[in-house]
């Protein structure tokens, strides 16, 4: 059976902790761009935390929620690709072929959810920080579109590691790095196409929801609302 | 010289004439030939513990072959080795289950950082000037053994200090053994942002010297004062992992939190209740609920054998009624009523304080009475509430940094003569009016074994690098954050980048060496000693990277209060600067990456948006937006802050979440000096920090600075957001 990887969000859980994000710089070579570059916007977060802040003091509640490609089945930043870089993998992923990208950014226009990111300039790690690097993982130059991809270095892996124990993928068993350092296990991965797999339950959920669900991209990740506690009358 | 011509060179030289240049023979051919259990392209993964807060998360670190310039006898070349390159939580660790926050995530950093010194150093220009000169291990040791064998002579080993970040298992042990056999004092340990007051008030109101293990995961109600648990405060990881399950770990059943605090911290924006309260008045408040809970009849005042702490509380605190705990605290009376009863009727509940409301000069009271209200509602040492991890080693005393420094600068002869530096930057983490940086100026000789350059080592006459943490043998005993009994212990991760040393070894070995050697002696290195310490357990234990209890703990004796302790009544927080002429309360608060600045060296935390703000690699001020409407101050515009002990310039956020007559700045930033990341970036907040403190343990209370607030420029601009947040507001470039 093909695998088809999603991923549900417990808001609920999520505390804004910020770990997925440097767990996510530290598996996948994401560069930091520097002071000047992120002032202009260029700072590379495959994985981000949005917080909303509702009400004026002192009625004020924030809200936080991980951000990160949401791996549409109808991806909008696959069909502006003009030279197939931005595709759609068997198992659902918006995969990016490195070196199939020579820089259009058409699809980084086309994502309405602002989670690709251009190298501006060659990605630069002062020495010794280079021998951090993940072997697993390329490293972008210049002109190239980067982006999330469920750590699928780490799925791969786990699939050889299977196949050669002749056995099938258990479910929890691949976790990208987000999920497995996730604090408040807030991130859930899994297998979409097994219907008791626990991504596939919580997508399930009456808590759930899509992010910009009516813009029709069909996204795999499942946002579990926030509760709210329903006694709160502020005496 | 590259590659081709370094192994050309080593090839002609032969191996005799390499291995004579440079030490152990074993060591020298580890770094030719490729280490045999690594297998290229194949993952290994070996565990470590976090060195980044006390908490002690473990670590499991994966581990690959790779290739590393490394200078050898001021030769450059590319070896083989396995090198560290992911760090993940220990999965079978009790503290931390497998996950590490976004600090220990970046650690990494640490070892690889470019501006790690890389050998031992002497100083070569003016003290404090940061010029040094590289010399070799021989000398450098002998430079240290030379300093204390004069002191021996001279019948003076008082005068050596060793002035420590907090430590914690057998590194404390050997440290302490160190100093007492050569005759010195018992190290000094400093925290910017200790929890001293914290664990004086658990001593009192539990006798139990420590952090609380708060039981969030069993918890149906949570209120917490000040602490901001989920971000920086004692264990976060494991608080978060208890957090979650509050939320959602028990089908139908979520818990309630409730947060206190006068400036929406990153855990108070998980709440589902913020309650915004004057600062300094968290105790009263922690009181009222109290008092309402006895009133009502809900629970009877002798349930609380802390409450013997607190004067008035067998007398039913009659003079915390809702209604004068308003006018007090600024929280409605009705609203008072209505947490104490929540409180009391919500079973387990559990209340928790940490942080700003410590750090008043009444930060003991505050703290005596929230641990009063835990034992009013039964939650000390339950399942749901306040537990203590069993067998942590109670926290040793130590002075405090301005009695030191005090001492320094009044005495005509230096009290410490050798000051022995390892990891602690109270030179930024003090207040200007405790003048620590001109007193340890008066030190003739001082020694630092840490990382880096910063502000307090760069007084330093000699520098002995310590490993990193992934380089050496580790170990820890956490205080907190188990209710198993948990030793940690990890061999090296990888072999050293650099021509480092580690410090417990250096310890030793100059034990060795001194004129007058030291009775007992000291083991012969820091594995054998942690070999005795462990006993059989040690493969094992170093194998999975400690040992614990397979079950919780409970512990043998029952947490109870201390007797014969003079109870406390409230007295007002007292602030420096009068509040007609100081407006605002500033109330700097941890940062959730850089914490005390101690971490403002590592790239990704710098480049890590600020949860709350979304800022990156900046300083910035938090200020009320109502009230900054009315000072006609909009976001990014340059604000002068001034209190009577100097002024800062730095940009202001405004914001719904901090309360009118509060303003609110993270510590971490305002480095002079600390490696090319965080240098010169920013303001710290402590450099206009009035010196008051806490009288009981002397503690710092950095909340209890009154400033001015005037607006300077502009949209000046030094202010980075992150992508998608504020700067989808900017116009187009």
């Amino acid at each position: 059976m093909t695998h088809r990887w999603g991923m549900a969000v417990d808001l609920d859980r999520c505390t804004g902790c910020s770990a997925c994000v440097t767990a996510c710089h530290a598996e996948n070579n994401i560069p930091t761009v520097g002071p000047a570059e992120a002032a202009t916007g260029r700072a590379m977060h495959w994985l981000r935390i949005e917080r909303y802040v509702e009400g004026e003091f002192p009625d004020v509640q924030v809200k936080f929620r991980p951000v990160l490609c949401q791996q549409c089945d109808q991806a909008p930043c696959e069909p502006v690709c003009p030279t197939y870089a931005s595709h759609h993998t068997d198992e659902g992923l918006n995969a990016q072929v490195y070196n199939r990208c020579f820089g259009t950014r058409y699809c980084a226009n086309a994502c309405f959810y602002n989670v690709r990111f251009f190298n501006f300039y060659n990605p630069v790690w002062d020495k010794p920080l280079h021998l951090q690097l993940n072997p697993d993982v390329s490293v972008r130059e210049a002109g190239v579109m980067e982006k999330c991809t469920f750590c699928v270095q780490r799925i791969n892996a786990g699939k050889i590691d299977a196949k050669a124990e002749q056995r099938e993928l258990k479910d929890g068993e691949l976790k990208p790095a987000c999920v497995q350092t996730c604090t408040a296990n807030a991130l859930v991965f899994g297998d979409l196409n097994d219907p008791e797999s626990a991504v596939s339950r919580l997508s399930r959920s009456a808590r759930g929801s899509k992010l910009l669900e009516d813009m029709g991209a069909q996204p795999k990740i499942t946002y579990l609302q926030k509760e709210v506690w329903h006694d709160s009358s502020n005496g | 010289m590259d590659r081709r011509n370094f192994i050309k060179v080593t090839a002609v030289t032969g191996a005799s004439a390499t291995l004579a240049s440079c030490g152990s023979p074993e060591l020298h051919l580890a770094r030719f030939i490729p280490e045999e259990e690594l297998i290229p392209g194949i993952a290994t993964w070996k565990p470590s513990i976090c060195p980044l807060c006390s908490a002690g998360c473990g670590m499991i670190v994966r581990v690959m072959q790779g290739e590393a310039e490394v200078v050898r006898n001021g030769e450059k070349g590319l070896i083989q080795m396995g090198l560290a390159k992911k760090l993940e939580g220990n999965p079978a660790h009790p503290v931390n289950q497998g996950k590490l926050c976004v600090r220990g995530q970046a650690a990494i950093q640490v070892t690889y950082h470019p501006d790690r010194i890389t050998g031992p150093l002497k100083r070569s220009g003016e003290r404090g000037a940061a010029q040094f000169q590289p010399i070799s291990w021989d000398q450098a040791l002998a430079e240290l053994k030379s300093q204390l064998d004069t002191l021996a002579s001279a019948n003076d080993q008082k005068s050596v200090a060793f002035l420590t970040k907090p430590l914690r298992g057998q590194r404390h042990t050997l440290v302490s053994q160190f100093l007492s056999r050569f005759g010195a004092p018992a190290p000094i340990e400093f925290e910017a942002l200790g929890d001293r007051v914290l664990r004086r008030a658990n001593a009192r109101s539990f006798g139990r010297e420590q952090l609380p293990t708060v039981d969030l995961g069993r918890s149906r109600y949570v209120i917490a004062f000040g602490a901001d648990f989920l971000g920086t405060w004692n264990s976060p990881v494991t608080q978060n992992i208890g957090y979650g399950e509050m939320r959602q770990g028990h089908p139908g059943i979520r818990a309630k939190f409730v947060q206190v605090e006068p400036r929406m911290s990153q855990t108070g924006a998980n709440a589902d209740e913020w309650v915004p309260v004057k600062p300094g008045t968290e105790g009263v408040l922690a009181l009222g609920l109290a008092h309402v809970i006895i009133k009502s009849g809900l629970r009877p005042a002798g349930s609380s054998r802390a409450g013997a702490q607190i004067e008035g509380w067998s007398a039913g605190l009659v003079s915390y009624s809702p209604a004068d705990v308003e006018k007090i605290t600024g929280v409605k009376a009705t609203r008072i009523e209505r947490l104490a009863k929540e409180f009391a009727q919500t079973a387990p509940a559990v209340a928790i304080v940490g942080g700003a409301p410590l750090a008043h000069t009444n930060g003991m009271f505050t703290a005596l009475a929230v641990n009063a209200l835990n034992g009013l509602v039964g939650s000390v040492g339950q399942p749901g509430g306040i537990l203590f991890t069993p067998n942590a080693v109670p926290a040793q005393p130590s002075p405090s940094i301005d009695k030191v420094a005090a001492d320094l600068i009044t005495a005509p002869k230096p009290p410490v003569q050798l000051l022995l530096l390892n990891d602690a930057n109270p030179v930024f983490g003090t207040p200007p009016a405790w003048r620590v940086k001109e007193a340890l100026s008066k030190i003739p000789f001082i020694v630092s074994f840490g990382h880096f350059i910063d502000e307090t080592s760069a007084l330093a006459d000699l520098i002995l690098p310590d490993h990193s943490f992934l380089e050496s043998w580790v170990d820890h005993v956490p205080e907190s954050g188990t209710t198993m009994t948990v030793a940690s212990v990890a061999p090296p991760a990888m072999k050293p980048l650099h021509q480092t040393r580690s410090m417990p070894d250096v310890l030793l070995e100059v034990s060795r060496s001194l004129a007058r050697p030291l009775t007992p002696t000291l083991p012969q290195s820091y594995e054998e000693m942690l070999q005795s310490a462990f006993g059989d357990d040690f493969s094992n234990a170093q194998q999975q990277g400690g040992r614990w209890s397979d079950s919780p703990q409970r512990e043998a004796v029952p947490p109870v209060a201390a007797a014969n302790q003079r109870a406390v009544a409230y007295t007002d927080p007292q602030f420096d600067g009068s509040a007609a002429e100081y407006p605002f309360h500033f109330v700097p608060f941890a940062s959730l990456t850089l914490l005390d600045g101690s971490l403002a060296h590592l790239p990704w935390l710098q480049e890590m948006p600020d949860p709350i703000s979304t800022a990156m690699w900046s300083s910035w001020v938090e200020i009320n937006s109502q009230k900054a409407a009315e000072m006609g101050i909009v976001q990014g515009d340059l604000l002068e802050i001034a209190s009577s002990q100097g002024t800062l310039r730095v940009p202001a956020i405004p914001s719904p979440a901090i309360a009118p007559d509060v303003i609110a700045m993270p510590f971490g930033q305002g480095h002079q000096t600390f490696t090319r990341f965080a240098t010169g970036r920013g303001v710290n907040p402590i450099s206009i920090l009035a010196a008051k403190q806490e009288p009981e343990t002397g503690s710092l209370a950095w909340a209890a600075t009154r400033v001015k607030v005037t607006k300077v420029g502009s949209k000046s601009g030094p202010i980075l957001f992150a992508r998608g947040m504020e700067l989808e507001h900017r116009p187009h470039r």
